[in-house]
């Protein structure tokens, strides 16, 4: 007989679920198959009513953050292994399944002007960039981090969350930035990082506290 | 339904339909983007982020770059286009940096010829990087610089249809995927920046999930023409497995290092010097081999950097790369000793690139009035063959002239107050949900993406392809029995029979094209055409729809 291993999926349908509950669905095993081979699997042979993102299929796109034995992970890059249980990303509006709302997050790089004021003479600049800056600049904004906070909770205006200092970070490193980023930062909640026991996560290794918290608090 | 108005339409939300939307809108042009996945989620963010930029040694400038790029295109590129990319490649670099990207720098803090190299194919260096995240933080500066700008963003928006009054495109019919709402864009200008369709091949693609031919489809059922739609670029090294990963890029043939050979079935060396070959060269000689049967039991070839590991520059490269993040992924498939080259791991060649697309002018403009194209969607500029790293510098050159011509030509096209053909377009898509039929989309996705793997992938004849056109039909028929629930939010099977629609005409225009350009150029590689034909094939292949058919000319090539 085939072996299988298996993996259940927290499912919700807005449309006809009270509430999200757990399903299990049985893999064929494939040497170092991965949580996104056996969501495609699922998709393909099993049920094509199971809603989730991906993209790229390792590490770059960061749309297929889920939660994998409840810590956030890159579905891509995470060894599948029997009885795992996947769900989505907390923290933020549920859609189906394990997609969450990832739409009004650009709206916040608006609202808080997450971008560089404009300036048309860049070309020739002499530039030199710090190395916490470059290594913010790899944040592939899968949202794991707001996932995995504590303080943050969706709709908050008191806390903007790890993502968003992160941005902020990414601009204060940034030589040709013009705008007050730890004022920014202050008024967004930072300081509400300073005294929390649970430290930051990055599924790609990004220093959140240290390169990004510890930068603008 | 909403029925949303703007000036101009921008579809595509990576570098080429950002780049154009912002410039569209600087120019005074009310812009509205939209992208299929969340904005700059797609192709450009997964690149390496490597970038051409010419001039930045004394030998090299706009001519030496040119004759690179013509060279490389083997002599089917449009020139004009092409000069184009030469004279404003390096003018990329600022455009990009001015939306909060940055390049790597030297110890001054300038883009000098310490932070410049040689990238496969090119006579000089000129290429430029961005660690350590590559591409990655394009994507991040795409989105600084889209909610800088003042355009309209619709994120996860797919695009069905366009819809032409009087001969114009004026407007496309619209789904979200989030809701499962059909939405009207009127437009008095609309540019296609939807990247390839390298998910054609899946999963013998490098491409993101969501590049499915969009743009190549929409652009031809309104009758814009297309080129050279053969030519497809695979890069030699995709990986081979777990399942979930083939066809990921691993490396193209610089990676192999000095010393770095391909190996078959039975060990035995069947390519040498590799780092030396363009990518084309060295998928072909791998598709040559494992079409003889010297595959191994995953499909593909043995890279055996293990030589390297006995020079000095072999040992440097490596420790380079490692450094670079670039070989993280051999590890995770393969494990560590291919990670340290000391065993030779399976690659497969991928596809990467779609050289030819939609037909364009020096402005963007196709031949349908009010419709334009950039970035990948495009095609001309490189032939028969892309050189690595143009295709970053690509999107921000032509991305600025698509919108600066599409804002300009806004100014004096009135809207129509009803587009004919809507109402029914609307109609049409709002009956896909709910419908029951004999297949899923996704099991249709998978076998049109089987019949372009073996019979339009590398290594191509005639009697194949003719099968090939003949699945493609059966596909297509297939596909009007598809099996789609009910539900509105984030119903992924709609997405999938949308992409459906537009991969089998991206398809069948491969396809035809493979099967009329009875030669071996650049990227089209004919077994039965083994030999490159300049007296009949120094030309473009033209593809367009005409009274409902599809209408191949060829032509002299532009310039």
């Amino acid at each position: 007989m085939e072996q299988e291993v298996s993996i259940e999926i927290l499912r919700y349908d807005p449309q006809k679920d009270k509430e999200p509950n757990w399903q299990k669905y049985y893999i064929p095993v494939v040497k170092k198959n991965t949580v996104l081979g056996a969501l495609q699997y699922i998709y393909e042979n099993i049920d094509a009513t199971l809603a989730f993102r991906y993209g790229c299929r390792f590490n770059r796109c960061g749309l297929c953050a889920v939660e994998i034995n409840g810590r956030p992970r890159m579905a891509c890059n995470t060894y599948l292994k029997d009885g795992m249980r996947v769900s989505p990303l907390t923290k933020l509006p549920l859609i189906k399944d394990l997609v969450i709302e990832r739409n009004n997050i650009f709206n916040y790089l608006a609202n808080h002007e997450l971008y560089l004021s404009q300036n048309d003479e860049t070309k020739s600049l002499i530039i030199k960039e710090s190395e916490q800056g470059a290594r913010l600049r790899s944040c592939m904004e899968c949202l794991a981090c707001l996932s995995a906070c504590p303080q943050f909770f969706y709709g908050d205006q008191n806390f903007a969350g790890p993502y968003i200092f992160v941005k902020l970070a990414q601009l204060y490193f940034d030589p040709r930035n013009t705008n007050d980023r730890r004022k920014q930062a202050y008024l967004l909640g930072i300081t509400r990082c300073q005294s929390c026991q649970t430290r930051c996560y990055c599924p790609n290794g990004i220093r959140i506290y240290e390169d990004a918290i510890l930068s603008l608090a | 339904m909403d029925i949303y108005k703007c000036e101009v339409l921008c579809i595509g939300g990576g570098g080429g339909g950002v780049t154009a939307a912002i410039t569209a809108a600087k120019c005074g042009a009310d812009v509205i983007l939209v992208s299929k996945e969340p904005l700059g989620y797609g192709d450009t963010r997964i690149s390496m982020g490597l970038m051409s930029c010419p001039g930045i040694v004394k030998e090299d400038g706009v001519n030496v770059f040119l004759q690179d790029l013509l060279k490389s295109g083997e002599e089917i590129n449009d020139k004009k286009l092409a000069r184009i990319m030469a004279e404003k490649a390096s003018d990329a670099v600022g455009v990009m940096e001015n939306f909060g990207h940055l390049f790597n720098r030297d110890k001054k803090g300038i883009i000098s010829s310490e932070v410049t190299y040689f990238s496969g194919g090119h006579s000089q260096p000129r290429t430029i990087e961005c660690p350590p995240g590559g591409g990655i933080a394009i994507g991040n500066s795409l989105r600084a610089a889209a909610a800088r700008s003042d355009i309209r963003v619709y994120e996860e928006v797919a695009v069905t249809k366009l819809l032409c009054n009087n001969g114009r495109v004026a407007g496309a019919v619209c789904y979200n995927i989030i809701t499962g709402e059909i939405s009207l864009i009127c437009a008095k200008t609309t540019i296609i920046a939807t990247g390839g369709a390298g998910w054609l091949y899946y999963p013998h693609t490098d491409c993101a999930a969501g590049v499915t031919g969009d743009g190549y489809a929409l652009a031809y059922e309104v009758e814009a023409e297309l080129i050279d739609m053969e030519q497809v670029q695979f890069i030699p090294f995709g990986l081979t497995y777990p399942p979930s990963m083939v066809g990921i890029y691993v490396g193209e043939p610089s990676l192999a290092a000095p010393a770095g050979v391909l190996r078959n079935n039975k060990g035995e060396v069947i390519l040498e010097d590799v780092c030396k070959m363009n990518r084309a060269e060295v998928s072909k000689a791998m598709a040559l081999e494992i079409k003889r049967g010297g595959g191994t039991e995953n499909g593909g070839l043995l890279l055996d950097l293990t030589p390297n590991l006995s020079l000095e520059e072999g040992k440097r490269l490596w420790k380079a790369r490692k450094n670079r993040g670039q070989l993280d992924i051999v590890r995770f498939a393969y494990g560590n000793k291919a990670f340290n080259w000391e065993e030779p791991w399976d690659v497969l060649p991928t596809a990467h690139y779609f050289m030819g697309g939609i037909k364009v002018d020096v402005f963007g403009r196709s031949n349908i009035p009010g419709l334009y194209a950039t970035g990948q969607a495009m095609g001309g500029i490189h032939g028969a063959n892309r050189l690595g790293s143009v295709s970053l510098a690509e999107l921000f050159v032509f991305g600025v002239i698509a919108g600066d011509a599409a804002a300009k030509e806004s100014k004096d096209v009135e809207l129509p107050d009803l587009i004919p053909g809507s109402k029914e377009a609307v109609a049409e898509l709002a009956q896909l949900r709910g419908q029951k039929g004999h297949h899923t989309p996704i099991q249709l996705h998978r076998r049109l993406q089987k019949v372009m793997w073996e019979k339009v992938g590398i290594a191509r004849e005639e009697k194949e392809m003719r099968q090939a056109l003949t699945d493609i039909e059966e596909i297509k028929i297939a596909s009007e029995s598809i099996n789609i629930p009910t539900q509105t939010s984030y119903n992924q099977e709609v997405l999938h029979a949308i992409e459906l629609r537009h991969m089998i005409v991206s398809a069948k225009l491969v396809t035809e094209a493979a099967v009329i350009r009875q030669e071996t150029r650049g990227a089209h590689l004919r077994l039965d055409f083994p030999e490159k034909d300049d007296i009949n094939w120094k030309k473009n292949i033209v593809l367009f729809k005409e009274k409902g058919e599809l209408k191949i000319r060829v032509e002299a090539v532009n310039g």
